[in-house]
């Protein structure tokens, strides 16, 4: 049976659901599917810190408080105290210019969530795929893996590599959009990797990592190396590559 | 650190996300097209200039019946990514897509249209090489060629193509 696609444009970005249904009534799918997008756009409204009116915007303004926002707001936050705490202080949400700045951490988070979303449903083979921020739940039954490639830094049509996704994968990078990349160490625009791939049983923590990743490079890699369940991959701004010794290249 | 052989056009892979669902053909056309060179292009320019062939030609793609039309062509739905929206018309000859031609292609932005006028050739070729493929997605910004590939899967579901 063909799976059911369905692309939601939210986020600032694209967030693509294909769902495998297997047994479960396509009904069900999409309901499933709905309220997961749902959920994507109470986030994107409770964290966006391009929307002025977000709980998330003012909490940075300083018009409310921990204690006053949405609690999604301090679980995020906590999560992110501890990415920071796993990468060293490469990633660093309070390090960045205009105050608390939760981005390279909750898309991922959101986009596990509705993964989540889908699981509690009765899903029970998804990929969520959130601006090239992926999650999967169980396996596509014809194929049995997941196989993701990784974009080319500088090349838009080609692939990097080919991994076999066991649940999150996350790539940060510099092309498309601009350098967006901080050094949270520094403030300054991070020149450290073109290309920067985490995979682990987190998306949340993928992305976070990610964005280390690519500001820390070799520091941040050794530390992936320590770090039970993820992997990294990186491409250096000398086109130069390394992984860690784990990470699941496909054939 | 081993360097991966693998080139896939980007294309493919958003391109595949879709593609891959019709798992019947995959691997036969994957084992006579992999690997495939992003730039390298010759199955791909190969399958791209296969001479169409117009004999047993059956009118157009809106057939009820369950096998695919020999040769058809429909246009896939609007796809929005984000930057834009575009569409794509799929030919099949043969049972075989033998074109993918932009239909529709605005952006909101120059940059944009700059990079998906890069990517686009790319797809192409590989929708033309593959015929299917079998990535699943693509880690790291790939709005086009996800649109792209959406569009190709509902232009083949409208011709019934397996």
């Amino acid at each position: 049976m063909s799976p059911l696609v369905h692309t939601e444009d939210v986020m600032g970005t694209v967030v693509s659901f294909t769902v495998h249904p297997e047994s479960m009534p396509e009904p069900e799918v999409r309901a499933a599917v709905g309220d997961a997008c749902r959920l994507l756009h109470h986030l994107d409204d409770t964290f966006s810190i391009w929307k002025p009116e977000s709980p998330m915007s003012r909490l940075r303004r300083g018009e409310l408080g921990l204690a006053d926002v949405p609690p999604e707001i301090p679980l995020v936050l906590e999560l992110c105290a501890d990415a920071r705490d796993l990468s060293n202080g490469w990633f660093d949400p309070w390090a960045m210019p205009g105050g608390v700045d939760p981005t390279g951490l909750v898309k991922g988070w959101a986009v596990e969530q509705a993964s989540e979303v889908l699981r509690r449903a009765g899903v029970a083979a998804a990929l969520v795929n959130g601006g090239g921020d992926l999650v999967a739940l169980g396996r596509p039954p014809l194929t049995g893996s997941w196989r993701i490639g990784i974009r080319h830094p500088w090349d838009a049509a080609a692939l990097a590599c080919v991994v076999d996704l066991d649940r999150a994968i996350a790539t940060s990078g510099s092309y498309e959009r601009g350098a967006h990349l901080v050094d949270p160490r520094t403030g300054q625009p991070s020149v450290a990797a073109a290309s920067a791939t985490v995979t682990g049983p987190s998306l949340a923590v993928a992305d976070a990592l990610a964005t280390a990743l690519a500001a820390g490079g070799d520091e941040v890699l050794a530390l992936l190396g320590d770090l039970a369940g993820y992997d990294g991959y990186l491409i250096r701004a000398d086109a130069t590559e390394e992984a860690t010794a784990t990470m699941a290249f496909a054939d | 650190m081993k360097k991966y052989p693998v080139v896939i056009g980007a294309t493919v892979a958003g391109l595949a996300g879709v593609l891959s669902f019709h798992t019947s053909n995959a691997s036969n056309a994957l084992s006579n097209t992999l690997p495939v060179k992003a730039k390298g292009g010759s199955q791909a320019a190969s399958a791209a200039s296969a001479p169409p062939t117009t004999s047993g030609a059956t009118p157009g793609g809106s057939t009820a019946t369950t096998s695919p039309p020999a040769n058809a062509s429909a246009t896939g739905t609007s796809e929005q990514y984000g930057y834009g929206v575009l569409s794509v018309k799929v030919t099949v000859v043969n049972s075989k897509i033998t074109d993918v031609k932009l239909s529709k292609l605005q952006t909101a932005d120059t940059y944009s249209t700059v990079l998906a006028q890069q990517v686009v050739p790319y797809l192409r070729r590989q929708v033309l090489a593959a015929q299917s493929a079998h990535i699943s997605g693509i880690s790291g910004a790939t709005y086009t060629s996800e649109a792209y590939a959406l569009s190709v899967q509902s232009a083949l579901d409208h011709l019934h193509f397996k």
